[in-house]
């Protein structure tokens, strides 16, 4: 007995670990998506998302105001802060050029020189030279430059210099007079940045309200009315035996596949010739006749597989199909009920071409979907940002949803009226 | 009148609508036209019986007869007909894409997906189901890999862009490659063959969390007896699974495989916003969808290709159903 | 002292511009340059209280707010109420609202492809009578713009359906002033001085472009331009014409020559971020990010007028980054061809108030004030350039209005399953690595298969 107690929990501990294992590799996309929605666009592109916790070494253009600059034997100066009157930083790394943002580090001067240079059959060339060095020594010019050619030191003279501290106070020396604000570039920490901008753009936009309220007023409808009906077609094709039953099985299978973009044009054309034109009505039955070959399938499986005994047996108390099919096999088709109702809801929620053909355009009727993509998102739909911060919104309450259904698919409803 | 009562009135009435005409048609039916507590019971029963399950039908019949079939025959005759629908030409349309590398490619590689898409999200969605059925923490482990479900396509391929992207600094797989060393960024989806595959995993990513809640479901429908006999004789978990519960989830094993099977046949937005049809990944969705409302005559001629691999998985289940009837 | 502070590896925002949305009218009537005198006379003219004008488009978010401003000027002027809702998925929702009967007024057609299938399916209302005539009057290069907007309708008449409506210039080069600068690179005034600095900057050891061809669905597009750009600077604009109606082959050797021509920059690994295979998926809207990354991971985009949509918030064209006229070859003395493209009104259901919105988007005034909001260019001669809101805007309008040669999209005339299809499709192939020859021919074939 022992024994078994021992693979018993051994396997026990095999399903949490494979049931963690499963749903870290199932959560790891959305977590990403999840992280992006509360970065803004500028950050989404720059570094990955798995990053985002952390400070990551960032390299930035300042253009210091020309206020204070004084003058020194024909070069400019201009002192200040790299991270402004009020920022504060640790400036890791500086530089000149965008080319090469950290090319020297705090404590040091960076200096471009001009310099001339003898090449190797003695003509005399003119070059330019930038170079890094510790405040207050002299610059340590190489013997040659990049091509080889002999530099002649003696003839340096200084373009341009900055030096900077870690604290970001920097010196940034010029020859002449400077007219524009130089670019001096920056390397250093940069803290992570959160912030709920995105779901604030979402939440708050004019007429969200309104398009929540949109959106629940086609979905709810959408989703109870295909159910409705779906499961009393669904009992007359599993429980009833009339003719022509496995061929409106077939019928039903066949039309699950019917792609919706054929039926739009027809629909629509209809709806404005009986006069539903595009309302909530319309929508309602385009919804339900797209939903309803799913739903009469799953339900009719499930109806199918209740036990042959308690609904003949009901029969034969002489109940008739109507009460078998309220009292005994809906209740019992709770579970199938719920899972489908969970599809059609989220299906319907998501949905964003029949709202777009079955409602009017104008902007009192717009539900979330229409709403976020063609208002929110922006031209052409670039704005990562929001993309990410509406899908989490619209995954809030179909999940919801689900956590409410989840309590219906119990167990032990259908084994405890078997006995 | 605020949007939320008018929202509130309007579901009263479409939902008091259905419900009316259910109760009151079979009331009428049990009571005026076919009264049981009239001189001869038993035949108007059974005449009632003969109209009952035309009466439990009519509304989804008509549902689905104007806003599916309707439109599917009006299609088929589109198909017909050339470009712009003023020449009929026949076959021409299914002739031409027959004849065109890019449907050929589209075929294959939607061969690939029915191949692949509903086995390993039936498999995966069973294997969660199972794994998750005792256990304590299984409802939310449930509802996390659900989470795919809820998200809409769009979302999904932003998600997966972030996996995908040829930059180690946005994309997973990217950076995982430079972590161990590799040099060049890599744009998976942009790997022949291959490529098909990433894509299918987004699919089977969402498409778990389907499988998995209805095979839950079904997990939870089989009596309670038929396990614990089964232990009582010695059977291991390993054999329990395979020997009395999937025999008995059979039928909703089929229903997903299918249900699944058909959603890759209409799938076309995952490949549409990830490659566009590009680097060998159309599919006949998409390949559908670059046609529609511009060569309608081409877009219906596909989708007719579409139910029309279909048949088998229809036939499939005719026999399925008779089978469980008997 | 405040200093400003970038981003270094930038992303992506909408661009702020100057709309003060939320139908607020941003310019007062009757102040600044606009040309207030034909709007008063309009509004004189029009009483059309109670009436409905619904107009859809393409223009979302940012340029939906822009245009509901100008279109609030019309309300404001008529008494009439207009609804303007833009989509994301216009030309779908054009043809399904169209040929349902749940048409709007007027659409706003992005390209005139779309529109011209419209037409001759009978679905589009020609524009009021002498619409064509007064187009061709005050239009530069006026009669182009009507043969543009002038498709066969359903029993195959020619008539004038659309009135052009915001243009954008292609040929542009999009580069910053600030990287240029410090690295010592001139502006390049020929093609062969754009190859000279293409190698320089490769030289220095940077890299010279960024291309980016992906769309989603439309993945390709922005070759298709390149390859356009290639055709008016090697051939005449006639034969780019005749490659426009397939009269020349697409297959010809002039095209794969054009073709090869883009292959010269996006096919070399050393001149394109991130090497030409990162071509073909890159993202257009997220292509032009290496522009301000520090240190830069490309030096020059070339995009058209559209793109400071997309360049990270806060950027400044004029400062941060500039353009320059994507330059001809010297040596082929074919000019300074330039390549545009642009939307289009075209009424779907006509109504006497969408006729007074036709007269209105005829009236200057109604160009300026999206002139005035920015990311607006015109071909409309009345209007005060002045208008403009910016420099940079005023001088696209010049190299707009200062062509020796314009040309409208090819891709944009050609039919669907060619300009926005098999083009794409194509150009994709092309960048990861199917010969331009072979590219060319499967065009040709799936150009010969609809005609």
């Amino acid at each position: 007995m022992d024994n078994i107690a021992g693979t018993k929990s051994s396997l026990s501990w095999a399903v949490h670990i494979s049931v963690v294992a499963l749903v870290v590799l199932w959560l790891i996309p959305t977590v990403g998506l999840l992280v992006s929605s509360f970065r803004d666009r500028d950050a989404i592109t720059a570094t990955g998302w798995w990053l985002s916790p952390f400070s990551v070494e960032q390299a930035y253009r300042v253009q210091p105001e020309l206020d204070g600059v004084t003058e020194d034997n024909g070069y400019s100066v201009l002192e200040g802060n790299l991270f402004g009157a009020e920022g504060s930083g640790e400036v890791s790394g500086f530089g000149i050029t965008a080319r090469a943002p950290n090319a020297a580090s705090p404590g040091q001067v960076y200096a471009r020189f001009n310099v001339d240079v003898e090449e190797p059959d003695g003509t005399i060339d003119d070059t330019r030279l930038e170079l890094a060095y510790p405040v207050g020594s002299d610059p340590a010019f190489p013997e040659t430059d990049d091509d080889g050619n002999r530099i002649l030191t003696d003839t340096a003279v200084l373009d341009r210099s900055l030096e900077a501290q870690v604290n970001g106070d920097f010196r940034y020396v010029s020859e002449g007079e400077l007219r524009r604000a130089p670019s001096l570039y920056v390397t250093s920490l940069s803290p992570p940045r959160f912030s709920l901008e995105n779901y604030r753009t979402i939440l708050f936009s004019n007429g969200m309200d309104v398009a929540f309220i949109n959106t629940f007023t086609v979905t709810i409808p959408a989703t109870i009315i295909p159910i409705l009906i779906a499961a009393f077609a669904a009992y007359a094709l599993a429980w009833m035996d009339f003719k022509g039953r496995g061929f409106l099985i077939a019928m039903v299978v066949g039309l699950l596949v019917v792609p919706l973009q054929l039926a739009l044009v027809p629909l629509l054309q209809l709806h404005n010739k009986v006069g539903i034109g595009q309302s909530f009505l319309g929508i309602w039955l385009a919804h339900t006749g797209f939903g309803l070959p799913l739903a009469i399938y799953l339900l009719r499986n499930y109806m199918v597989g209740l036990p042959r005994d308690i609904i003949e047996s009901a029969k034969v108390d002489g109940a008739t199909d109507f009460q078998v099919f309220t009292k005994i096999v809906l209740p019992l088709s709770f579970p199938a009920l719920a899972s489908f109702a969970i599809f059609q809801f989220l299906w319907v929620w998501n949905d964003l071409l029949v709202a777009k053909v079955f409602l009017p355009s104008n902007s009192e009727s717009w539900v979330m979907t229409v709403k976020i993509a063609d208002d929110l998102l922006g031209s052409r739909g670039g704005d990562w940002g929001i993309l990410a911060g509406a899908a989490f919104i619209s995954i809030a309450v179909p999940l919801a949803v689900f956590f409410t259904m989840q309590r219906y698919l119990v167990r032990g409803l259908l084994a405890g009226s078997v006995k | 009148m605020s949007p939320l009562v008018q929202g509130l009135l309007t579901i009263f009435i479409g939902v008091g609508g259905c419900v009316g005409y259910f109760f009151l048609s079979n009331l009428i039916l049990d009571k005026v036209i076919f009264p049981t507590r009239s001189e001869n019971p038993g035949l108007n029963i059974n005449r009632a019986n003969l109209v009952r399950p035309w009466l439990f039908l009519f509304p989804a019949m008509a549902a689905l007869g104007l806003y599916l079939v309707y439109p599917v025959i009006g299609s088929f005759w589109r198909s017909l007909y050339n470009r712009s629908g003023d020449e009929f030409i026949g076959l021409g349309n299914y002739m031409t894409m027959f004849s065109d590398d890019g449907f050929q490619v589209a075929l294959f590689n939607n061969f690939l997906w029915v191949l692949f898409v509903p086995a390993s999200a039936t498999f995966l969605g069973l294997l969660v189901a199972q794994l998750t059925d005792r256990l304590k923490w299984g409802n939310i482990a449930k509802s996390l890999i659900f989470m795919p479900m809820a998200i809409s396509f769009v979302g999904a391929s932003l998600i997966w862009k972030f996996v995908y992207a040829n930059n180690a600094d946005i994309g997973l797989i990217n950076a995982l490659r430079d972590f161990f060393g590799a040099e060049e960024p890599l744009d998976v989806l942009q790997v022949r063959f291959w490529n098909n595959f990433f894509l299918m995993f987004i699919l089977i990513w969402i498409q778990t969390g389907f499988a998995m809640v209805i095979l839950s479901a079904a997990l939870r429908g089989i009596p309670e007896e038929t396990v614990e006999a089964a232990i009582i004789d010695g059977a291991n978990p390993f054999q329990v699974f395979f020997k009395i519960k999937v025999p008995q989830i059979m039928g909703t094993i089929v229903v997903v495989w299918t249900t699944i099977t058909i959603l890759v046949l209409k799938v076309f937005d995952i490949v549409y916003t990830m490659t566009g049809g590009n680097f060998g990944t159309e599919i006949l969705p998409s390949y559908m969808m670059s046609y529609m409302f511009r060569d309608d005559g081409r877009a219906t001629a596909v989708a007719f290709v579409i139910m029309i691999i279909v048949l088998p998985v229809m036939i499939w289940n005719i026999r399925q159903a008779r089978a469980e009837m008997r | 002292m405040t200093a400003r502070l970038y981003a270094g590896a930038a992303a992506l925002a909408l661009f702020a511009g100057m709309a003060h949305a939320d139908g607020h009218q941003p310019f007062a009537v009757g102040e600044g340059g606009f040309s207030w005198d034909s709007f008063t006379a309009f509004a004189d003219k029009y009483d059309l209280s109670g009436q409905t004008v619904e107009i859809t488009g393409a223009w979302t978010g940012n340029e939906k707010e822009k245009v509901d401003a100008v279109f609030s000027y019309f309300e404001s002027a008529t008494g009439a109420t207009v609804n303007y809702s833009g989509s994301d998925s216009f030309e779908q929702d054009i043809v399904i609202s169209t040929r349902s009967g749940s048409a709007p007024n007027l659409a706003a057609f992005p390209q005139p492809g779309l529109a011209a299938d419209l037409a001759s399916q009978g679905l589009l209302s020609p524009l009021p009578e002498g619409s064509a005539a007064w187009i061709a009057d005050n239009y530069a290069a006026g009669q182009s713009w009507v043969d543009l907007g002038t498709y066969a309708d359903a029993d195959g008449n020619d008539q004038t359906y659309g009135l052009f409506y915001r243009v954008d210039v292609k040929s542009l080069v999009w580069f910053s002033p600030i990287a240029f600068d410090e690295a010592g690179y001139d502006i390049p005034e020929t093609m062969e001085e754009l190859k000279e600095l293409t190698d320089q900057i490769v030289d220095d050891g940077g890299t010279p472009w960024c291309i980016g061809l992906g769309s989603g669905a439309a993945t390709g597009w922005p070759a298709t331009d390149w390859v356009e750009e290639m055709m008016l600077r090697t051939q005449p604009p006639a034969v780019y014409d005749q490659w426009v109606s397939n009269e020349m082959k697409f297959d010809d050797p002039a095209i794969i020559a054009a073709m090869d021509e883009f292959g010269y920059f996006a096919l070399n690994d050393d001149y394109v971020d991130g090497g030409s295979t990162a071509v073909a998926n890159t993202d257009f809207r997220d292509s032009p990010a290496g522009l301000f990354a520090i240190p830069p991971s490309c030096y020059m985009h070339r995009q058209a007028s559209f793109i400071p949509a997309f360049f990270p918030e806060g950027t400044e064209v004029g400062e941060d980054v500039d353009f320059f006229y994507f330059p001809a070859y010297e040596g082929k003395d074919l000019g300074k061809p330039v390549l545009g493209a642009g939307a289009l009104f075209a009424i779907t259901n006509p109504s006497e108030a969408t006729n007074a919105m036709i007269e209105f988007l005829k009236l200057p005034v109604s160009h300026e004030l999206w002139m005035a909001q920015g990311g607006f260019l015109t071909p409309h001669k009345g209007v005060n350039p002045e208008t403009y809101a910016s420099d940079s805007l005023r001088a696209q309008g010049e190299i707009l209005l200062n062509a020796t040669t314009f040309r409208f999209d090819a891709s944009d005339l050609m039919p669907g399953e060619i300009g926005a299809g098999a083009f794409w499709t194509g150009m994709v192939d092309y960048t990861t690595g199917t010969p331009a020859a072979d590219v060319a021919r499967g065009i040709q074939e799936r150009w010969d298969a609809i005609q």
